[in-house]
């Protein structure tokens, strides 16, 4: 009888001993969709290494971090994934983040970035993207979009909830300075309506709801790839482009602290780079082949791209200039 | 000396202590948001939450009118139209907007108003013209504002219509009154202080709109408070910035629930009479009112149709089967019913401490029996002047402060949220129903000696159980629909239907989103429609 | 023997002061008439227990009733209207207020009956008494009062809203019914023809004063 009990109790322990760890990476919607790369990375990176990875999409990105400010200690999750270089250091000051002790000074990226917390994974072009059908005058600079038609109407999304309306913000403020105000006050009556996440205001705008939609270079390659079309064009900007460079974090709260950084340093393999380009629909940050529908795409020379300190600096001011502009 | 019928002890520890607890709950509430915020309130009115705070003001200012506007003529056309088949559903129906949740209200109004509506597509169709984009923002909000508040103005207008003495349009059609003289001096005059009452309650509702103005504001360019609120928590996480404007919020509302208290009275479900003028209406104006009636039920019906015909469509087997669904329905189910039960209890109570304060043959005369009823009545009214965003946010900061868990804190919240907006309605109904059953049969009851057990069971009871269904009904229908501090609170551990309903919309997933609006519809109907029957059912079966 | 001595009361903001003197021997009638608002049926609500006089006092064979509460006063009244409970049952309306439980005794739905055949309702204890007319409901009210035995009974003009034939019929009743049980019967009415019917002595309302006629 006890050597039953025994054995029994051995044989929990066992089972408890090989049960698999589970990482939860808090992310984007789109990232975690079925469509989106989350599968594909899932099936990769378990092969790997003996786990359980859980994706858990939230309406934004911000909106991942937020949930992990409001969780606070009672979070569940191991891996914020998808914030970028513009608001990582707000994410940072939070202190909810560990360092990823990884070497990030040879990857492929447009412009430089290196920080100790945050660590790169893809990047894009802010632009905005049209349906070549329905939209035949096609705005080619940032005052040609305030000079359109009266009924001529955008969807952005919110630079509070979203890293693509912050990076909206960041880069009208890039070309605009202190005159960013004024300008959004002219471009204020061709919003439709801004939304929390990039998801949504891409909906709006495949559903017919909105002549363009904030979104980025890259996006044309989807529906090229995926569905066949190539009437949705993103509209260079003599202005230049805004960047966005995706990045990923380890919570110092989690569990399963080797695994997820594990999990950043898978974000930098080859796999992970033959991957985004068709999933994630934004360029690796290493070295590898694109399909050939990038080739079609807008790519600008240069990024723009704000210094993270100053932004942390001035994203309060920032945003409340543009609230106050486009306030009715 | 004299003890009148009942105990003060009972007569009044029960409402009492109700009523306290709830402005205890309110101080507390105010306590805990005014302690938490850092620096001076007032020195830092910047041009933003002044924005803010005008077009808050504006859209409900604007709301209130056009609510008003179009509620008179609504009224004006149905009570000169006093006998054709279905009216009384038709009436009925306008009523029912009281309970219909927002969401659904707005998530119809998309499907008939938006770019890619049923209007822009039969204008496309016809006549190869789109209105174009016009559902977001201003008018939007407008158009949402008008369905809800118009149809249950024009139900309360109605009533005092319908009040009015047959003599005095015997007396204008004898002077040779044109319309417009008969309405402004027979009719006007009969209106005047339901327009004032039905028309503050609009404009307080407006004031704190959130549902509308979240999903039609076009977010953030058409902001009310109660929406600023919510996004300074949940997009900034910018809690200095939410404790300022839920400080302002609650301010104003508390100022203007205390100024309008003198005129606001009924929002009771009001029983119409039909009326009968003996002679026919002119030829034009009664085209003018079937136009206005058409219309009118059409705006009405069409939201709920697009709900219907797009849900229809729904792939149900995998809605039912989503677990998030299946959690969100059970709790929303739940929250439901133990809101609704509190509500009732706690409105019976108030109303009986009422009526025990107002009916001098129960008590006798106390002093301070006046003051004590006001305070007992604005307890009741607590919701209109603490709008439920703010309410969320002071439970939001002490589940931050605390330990526990979300579930838990989030619970309390939207139960506390559910009862108190609900109250307001259930004590109009209440109290009035109360107040007669004692009025008439208090002499009788009490020289009889029935005990106090005697007295609800055979004498209040089944007077009350038809109110008492209508009250357990709107509670239910309220909780069930309500998108409000749930938007605080909600998350994939804690969901009700409409926030997951609001998940749907926003992450594009149509079909499903709108399989879940019929869902809900269907379960608020239904609710709205058999509860009171449940409850006057013994009496149906009796009189058979 | 019901002696009511300098009864005073007051309505609050008025002048008039109400002042109330009678006498009501076992088994007789006494009338008392007056104009609606003359201040005639505040006298029942008094004696009643529903209002507080200023003065006076109310005396049943030497006991005083002022300071007890109304269910504690051997008393039952008859209003003009809203006796029954509609949505109950003769034989409940009957036992109201006769035990303190939910539930009646065989002996109580008995005597009911035996009630019932006295006032002419043989066979109705089941009724709904919204069935009934008014004054089959006014009968089932009496019978009320047969099954109380209280030795006060007021009547608030209870019987003005029927027909002639059925007025005469109930006054009658009410002489009997107080005959056969000594009660002391107060009835306020504005109907002289009411008072020369049944009533032993009648009263009148003038200036504010109950005057014995």
């Amino acid at each position: 009888m006890i050597k039953t009990l025994q054995l029994l109790l051995l044989l929990t322990l066992t089972v408890f001993a090989t049960e698999k760890p589970t990482l939860t990476i808090y992310t984007y919607d789109a990232f975690a969709a079925s469509w989106g790369p989350a599968p594909k990375i899932k099936k990769a990176f378990e092969k790997e290494h003996n786990c359980t990875l859980k994706f858990v999409g939230l309406s934004s990105s911000i909106g991942a971090l937020r949930k992990i400010q409001l969780e606070d200690k009672r979070t569940k999750a191991d891996v914020l994934l998808g914030l970028d270089t513009s608001i990582a250091q707000v994410a940072k000051k939070t202190g909810l983040f560990v360092a990823h002790e990884l070497n990030t000074s040879k990857l492929d990226l447009p412009a430089p970035y290196n920080d100790d917390t945050f660590t790169p994974f893809d990047y894009s072009f802010f632009a905005f993207v049209y349906n070549t059908d329905k939209l035949k005058n096609v705005p080619d600079s940032f005052e040609a979009l305030a000079n359109m038609p009266k009924e001529f109407k955008i969807v952005i999304q919110d630079p509070r909830s979203s890293t693509a309306g912050l990076g909206l913000l960041l880069w009208v403020k890039s070309i605009y300075g202190d005159k960013a105000g004024e300008y959004w006050k002219r471009l204020a009556p061709h919003i439709l309506t801004i939304t929390k996440g990039w998801s949504e205001a891409y909906g709006l705008f495949l559903k017919g709801e909105a002549d363009m939609v904030l979104s980025y270079t890259t996006s044309p390659a989807y529906h090229i790839i995926d569905e066949n079309r190539t009437d949705i064009k993103a509209a260079a900007f003599k202005e230049g482009h805004y960047g966005q460079i995706e990045v990923a974090s380890v919570l110092k709260s989690s569990k399963h602290q080797a695994l997820a950084k594990q999990f950043l340093a898978f974000l930098h393999t080859q796999t992970f780079a033959d991957i985004i380009p068709t999933a994630n629909w934004a360029y690796p940050v290493v070295k590898s082949t694109l399909p050939k529908a990038y080739e079609t795409l807008v790519h600008p020379k240069e990024m723009i791209l704000m210094d993270g300190k100053t932004v942390q600096r001035e994203r309060k001011a920032i945003i409340n200039e543009w609230l106050e502009a486009i306030q009715k | 000396m004299f003890k009148g019928l009942i105990r003060f002890k009972s007569a009044v520890l029960p409402g009492a202590f109700i009523a306290l607890s709830l402005l205890g709950f309110a101080f507390l509430l105010f306590l805990t948001l005014y302690g938490s915020q850092e620096g001076s309130l007032f020195t830092q009115l910047d041009n933003r939450i002044y924005g803010l705070l005008k077009f808050t003001l504006y859209q409900a200012f604007l709301s209130t009118i056009l609510s008003l506007v179009v509620g008179v003529l609504l009224a004006w056309a149905l009570a000169h139209q006093s006998h054709f088949k279905g009216r009384g559903l038709l009436v009925a129906l306008f009523s029912s907007s009281l309970v219909l949740p927002t969401l659904i209200v707005v998530f119809g109004l998309i499907g008939i108003f938006g770019r890619n509506g049923y209007l822009n597509q039969a204008s496309l169709f016809f006549f190869d013209h789109s209105f174009g984009s016009y559902i977001y923002g201003l008018g939007g909000i407008l158009l949402a504002h008008v369905y809800l508040n118009a149809s249950f103005a024009s139900r309360a207008l109605l009533h005092s219509f319908e009040a009015i003495p047959k003599e005095k349009y015997k007396l204008a059609k004898s002077l040779n009154f044109s319309v417009f003289e008969r309405f402004l001096y027979v009719e006007y005059p009969a209106l005047k202080s339901t327009l004032l009452s039905i028309g503050s309650t609009i404009f307080l509702l407006c004031f704190t709109s959130f549902a509308v103005v979240l999903l039609l504001g076009g977010s953030p360019s058409y902001n009310t408070l109660e929406v600023a609120i919510y996004e300074a928590v949940r997009l900034d996480f910018d809690i200095g910035m939410a404790l300022k404007l839920a400080l302002i919020q609650l301010s104003i509302s508390a100022v203007l629930v205390v100024l309008s208290s003198g005129f606001r009275t009924g929002l009771a479900n009001l029983k119409t009479s039909h009326t009968l003028i003996p002679w026919k209406e002119a030829k034009v104006l009664q085209v003018i009112q079937w136009f206005i009636i058409g219309l009118f039920t059409l705006f009405f019906v069409l939201p709920l149709v697009v709900i219907v015909v797009d849900g229809i469509g729904a792939d149900f087997g995998r809605i039912f089967q989503a677990p998030l669904f299946i959690k969100s329905f059970v709790t929303s189910i739940s929250l439901a019913t133990v809101s609704s039960v509190l509500t009732v209890i706690i409105a019976v109570a108030l109303s009986h401490t009422r009526r025990n304060f107002a009916l001098s043959t129960r008590l006798g005369a106390k002093p301070f029996a006046n003051v004590l009823d006001g305070i007992i009545a604005f307890s009741g009214n607590l919701y209109l002047a603490i709008p439920s965003l703010v309410m969320g946010l002071g439970f939001f900061l002490l589940y931050q402060k605390t330990e526990g868990s979300e579930v838990v804190w989030a619970t309390a919240a939207l139960l506390t949220a559910n009862v108190l907006m609900s109250l307001p309605f259930a004590l109009s109904v209440l109290t009035p129903a109360m107040h007669k059953t004692a009025q008439r049969y208090d002499k009788l009851a009490f020289s009889l000696g029935l005990t106090k057990l005697q007295r609800w069971m055979y004498v209040e009871y089944p007077y009350l159980k038809s109110s008492l269904g209508y009250v357990f009904a709107l509670a239910f229908c309220f909780s069930l629909g309500d998108l409000g501090i749930i938007a605080l609170f909600g998350s994939d551990e804690f969901s009700t239907l409409p926030w997951y309903l609001y998940q749907l919309m926003g992450s594009y997933r149509n079909a499903d989103a709108a399989g879940v609006a019929l869902v809900l519809l269907l379960l608020v109907l239904s609710v709205f429609v058999l509860i009171p029957r449940l409850f006057n059912g013994d009496n149906i079966a009796k009189n058979k | 023997m019901l002696k009511i001595n300098n009864l005073q009361y007051q309505y609050k903001n008025a002048d008039d002061l109400y002042t109330y003197n009678l006498e009501v021997k076992p088994s007789e009638v006494v009338a008392i008439l007056g104009q609606s608002g003359s201040g005639k049926s505040t006298l029942l609500d008094i004696v009643a227990g529903f209002i507080e006089p200023s003065a006076g006092s109310v005396v049943l064979d030497g006991q005083e009733l002022l300071g007890l509460s109304v269910e504690k006063r051997p008393i039952t009244i008859l209003f003009q209207n809203h006796n029954l409970f509609e949505h109950l049952s003769v034989q409940k309306n009957i036992l109201l207020g006769v035990n303190k439980t939910l539930k009646d005794s065989i002996e109580e739905v008995e005597k009911v009956q035996d009630i019932l055949k006295e006032v002419g309702l043989e066979a109705y204890e089941h009724k709904l008494a919204s069935e009934l007319s008014g004054g089959q409901q006014q009968r089932v009210a009496l019978a009320r009062i047969l099954m109380r035995r209280e030795p006060i009974l007021l009547l608030d003009e209870p019987f003005s809203g029927l027909d002639d034939d059925t007025r005469i019929e109930m006054l009658e009743l009410v002489q009997k019914i107080t005959g056969e049980h000594k009660l002391h019967t107060i009835m306020v009415t504005h109907d002289i023809d009411d008072c020369n019917r049944i009533a032993n002595h009648i009263y009148k309302m003038q200036n504010h004063t109950l005057v014995k006629q």
